[in-house]
């Protein structure tokens, strides 16, 4: 049986007096949290503890003694026996140390023990007498530092809702160490009439600008929950979920943006403390996001609006579409033509080639229309840049697509005849072979066809394969110009979520203050001095980078691939519509 | 222990002397063909019964050389229909043959066709499977009128691809309509002969100087490949004497027709024909003599489920 004693470093040279703190329940263990020093008055020394019990909701005890004598102080052996019959527990620890020496020594009264009078010493020195070892009771004492293990965190972070035994030995001693805060408040300066020793001693540690932020915290949060609600009520408008609105406003990534926004607003300025770390934490995430947000979003701002770089990029957007446009028109008098030596098909050819110049030039004459009005719209939209850098971005995004739309027009038509024409080919394949899809039993089936059912089918089907290089063709150059276009809107896409999910502030905890967010302990050895008890270290190991990024990403609407690399080979491949981005959106819990 | 073999003349069973522990000299087990029991004979023990049950060459049909002729005479006449279209086709690549002609004599042998088809249908059947006028006239104004709606397309469906692919994508398909035609039923078409036909006609058609010339080419090729033998098959059935007259004709006319083009297609046609006809059947029956398939118990039990009690 080892038992191991939790012995704050502070501690190490306090002068004898009281040890107070928690035997861990279902294991063997004790933490020590705080030395009261002679003289005291035992009733006085119950009553504060007691009171401590209230405030913490732990159980504290009186765990036994510490006695690190000086020069003047000889003969507390006795006194110190005597303690342990004023404090009644079940196991009596008394801990001494020698001035010079590095090892302590710890005695264990059992109960049973001092009620009979007497004492059986139950020592760790080995070596002393080597034929009596009956049962020998080692004692670790595993020194800690108490500031850092009561603000760190232990992860996995569990609800903390019960103090059940089954909660591992090291997640108990995090536990009480934070939640005996209140006994940490009693400092050298008071004039109480208990003087204690913990790591508070010296005077109680507080940062001015943390006690700013937290008593200017109510305030803001009041202040920023009354337009919260007035746009909340704003928002749940019935005109909003009239069709084209309410299709535009989940199609548009601004107004997702904006939601999302919103979202983080309300949930920063609910009124009511965080309930758990976890929540602290995420909060503080979205505050440090969004004030990162709006500190990019004003740089770009006063960059955009400084040297008439509106104008420059007004006047040169014009004639880009126009270049785009023009390309297009090229492209499409190549695939009109012999496009790669490939034979195509001249009347289809002409006909698809056709209709698709006509959609450019509507298209070009639509942009031409704008084209006075193009600085304004930029002047405006840079503005919503003051909002934050991600709606700057959601606002381009959004601006590309409405460009780009004829190719999607494009796409959209290829894609649909395509996917026709190779629907219409599998299934006329299977009437050329005498087979036909059984839908019920959803397999192919043979069947005996009627002589006007065979003539026709057989020449829809030589007419399509004919036609299908041509077809083809045409999908695929407008399928990859599709896909240039998705993939910018994929990459913008991805940069606001990265904004809107990275947990800044966490991630800056685990730099500044490593110890904050703990994945575990490690020990180190002190002093292994033979005859007596071991004395480790334990040293918290800080939760790694990407564990941090993992625990504390906000749950926004993240955008990842709806299908895997197989999936959107195939859906290409018979030529259904790809929507490559699926915007995945998610309460924060 | 000592086994005599007794020769085959006796029929008696045989006795063997057994010297085994438990058993006196001169004591005789008959051998039974189990091996469920223990006895005195090694497992692969047989006697004189062993292959008595063996039975050679057991349902094979003696066939008549004639009638074999016969049946091969319509596989003939399949390649001979082939090579009159191709004849067709190509008098009218040529330009010897207008559209407007092959229109109405096609017009024309389909009236006929349809009358003689009606003519030998026997008085039960007619009952039985009433088709009336209407939907046949229906059905021919479906072919007719999507041909010619189709036909311009059809017309610039194969400009882009060389000669040489169409002629082999053609040959192909109408080898794989010769060998997947259904020859003992042909009266519902095989969907893969007919759609190969059709497929290599569509070919074909699509190389002719004018959409009229394609619309005349499908109608001839409807009427060559997929009424044709509708009629046949009637003839057959109803007028087995005329059968052989009327395939010995389309015969002569494939080569005949393919004569008048290149004789050295007539040439190969007619040792095709002679071949299929008269050599394939010698040899069938000739290499009948030298049939020898054995059966006997040993070979796997066939179920012949009589569905007819099922029925009732």
């Amino acid at each position: 049986m080892v038992l191991k004693i939790f012995f704050p470093q502070c501690c190490n040279l306090a002068d004898s007096g009281l040890l107070v703190g928690r035997w861990i329940p279902g294991h063997d263990s004790a933490v020590v949290l705080a030395v009261i020093h002679y003289p005291f008055i035992p009733a006085q020394v119950k009553q504060y503890i007691q009171q401590i019990q209230r405030q913490s909701g732990e159980e504290l005890a009186v765990l036994g003694s510490w006695s690190l004598p000086k020069e003047s102080q000889e003969g507390m052996e006795s006194f110190l026996r005597d303690l342990s019959t004023i404090f009644p527990q079940e196991r009596w620890l008394q801990i001494s140390r020698k001035m010079g020496k590095m090892g302590f020594t710890c005695q264990i009264l059992s109960r049973s023990q001092r009620a009979a009078g007497e004492e059986r010493e139950k020592q760790s020195r080995s070596e002393e007498d080597g034929e009596e070892e009956e049962e020998k009771e080692k004692v670790v004492f595993v020194h800690y530092d108490q500031k850092k293990v009561m603000l760190s965190r232990l992860h996995p972070v569990h609800m903390e809702d019960t103090q059940t035994a089954a909660a591992s030995e090291l997640r108990q001693v995090f536990q009480t160490v934070a939640r005996s805060q209140p006994l940490f408040l009693l400092d050298r300066y008071d004039d109480g009439p208990l003087r204690s020793t913990h790591w508070q001693t010296e005077g109680r540690e507080g940062s001015i600008l943390v006690e700013l932020l937290k008593r200017a915290s109510v305030p803001l949060c009041l202040l920023l929950s009354w337009p919260m609600s007035i746009w909340t009520r704003f928002c749940r408008l019935r005109i909003f979920r009239i069709f084209p609105l309410s299709v535009l406003s989940s199609k548009l990534s601004t107004c997702i943006q904006l939601s999302h926004r919103s979202e983080h607003m309300r949930s920063i300025s609910a009124p009511g403390a965080a309930s758990s770390h976890i929540e602290f934490t995420r909060k503080a995430n979205t505050v440090v996001s969004v004030l990162v947000d709006v500190a990019l979003g004003i740089l770009l701002m006063t960059w955009l609006y400084r040297d008439e770089h509106v104008a420059t990029l007004a006047s040169a957007l014009v004639p880009a579409a126009d270049r785009v446009a023009t390309e297009l028109e090229q492209l499409l008098q190549w695939l009109m033509g012999a496009p790669a030596g490939l034979k195509m098909n001249r009347a289809l050819d002409q006909v698809l080639g056709r209709f698709f110049l006509y959609h450019i030039h509507l298209w070009i004459s639509y942009i031409h229309l704008l084209s006075p009005s193009v600085e304004q719209i930029l002047w405006y939209g840079g503005l919503s840049a003051g909002l934050g850098l991600t709606f700057a971005l959601s606002l381009l995004s959004d601006m590309v697509a409405l460009l780009t739309f004829h190719i999607y027009c494009f796409y959209v038509y290829g894609a649909r005849l395509y996917c026709m024409k190779v629907y219409g080919l599998s299934s006329l394949w299977r009437l050329f072979r005498g087979k036909k899809w059984n839908v019920l039993r959803q397999r192919v089936d043979s069947c005996s066809y009627d002589l006007d059912q065979l003539f026709i089918g057989m020449l829809l089907f030589t007419i399509l394969l004919f036609l299908l290089p041509t077809t083809a063709l045409y999908y695929l150059v407008f399928t990859l110009l599709r896909l240039v276009v998705v993939l910018f809107q994929g990459v913008l896409h991805l940069s606001v979520d990265f904004i809107n999910s990275f947990p800044l502030f966490a991630l800056g905890q685990r730099i500044c203050q490593p110890y904050r967010l703990a994945e575990g302990v490690k020990f180190r050895v002190l002093c292994e001095e033979p005859g007596s008890a071991l004395h480790l270290l334990m040293e918290i190991n800080p939760l790694s980078c990407s564990a941090v990024v993992q625990t504390y990403r906000t749950p926004a609407s993240s955008c990842y691939p709806r299908d895997s690399w197989a999936a959107l080979v195939r859906k290409l491949f018979v030529g259904e519509l790809v929507y490559p981005w699926r915007r995945k959106s998610s309460k924060a819990d | 222990m000592s086994a005599f073999i007794v020769p085959k003349t006796r029929k008696y069973p045989v006795y063997s002397r057994v010297m085994g522990p438990d058993s006196a000299p001169g004591q005789t087990v008959p051998w039974r063909k189990v091996l469920w029991e223990p006895q005195p004979y090694p497992d692969n023990y047989v006697d004189h019964h062993f292959l008595e049950e063996l039975r050679r060459n057991e349902g094979i049909r003696q066939y008549r050389y004639w009638a074999v002729v016969k049946e091969a005479g319509f596989v003939g006449q399949q390649m001979s229909s082939v090579a009159i279209f191709l004849t067709l086709w190509l008098y009218m690549e040529q330009g010897l043959l207008a559209p407007g002609t092959l229109l109405w004599s096609s017009l024309v042998c389909a009236l006929l066709g349809y009358g003689l088809h009606q003519v030998l249908t026997p008085q039960t059947e007619l009952c039985s499977h009433p088709r009336t006028h209407l939907a046949d006239l229906q059905s021919a104004a479906i072919f007719l009128s999507f041909t010619f709606g189709f036909s311009p397309v059809l017309k610039t469906l194969t400009e882009s691809v060389s000669t040489d692919t169409v002629y082999a994508m053609s040959a192909v398909m109408l080898l794989a309509h010769l060998v997947a035609f259904p020859y003992a039923q042909p009266s519902p078409p095989g969907s893969l002969s007919l759609n190969a036909a059709l497929f290599a006609s569509v070919c074909l058609a699509s190389r002719l100087p004018g959409s009229l010339h394609t619309f005349a080419m499908l109608s001839c090729a409807l009427l060559v490949f997929a009424l044709w033998p509708c009629l046949l098959q009637r003839l057959r059935e109803n007028a087995p004497g005329h059968f052989p007259g009327a395939c010995v004709g389309v015969c002569i006319g494939g080569v005949g027709g393919l004569g008048s083009q290149s004789v050295g297609g007539a040439l190969l046609l007619f040792l095709a024909l002679a071949s299929v006809t008269f050599l394939c059947p010698l040899l069938l029956v000739r290499l009948q003599r030298h049939k020898d398939n054995i059966h006997g118990p040993w070979d796997e039990a066939e179920i012949h489920e009589d569905l007819s009690r099922l029925l009732g």
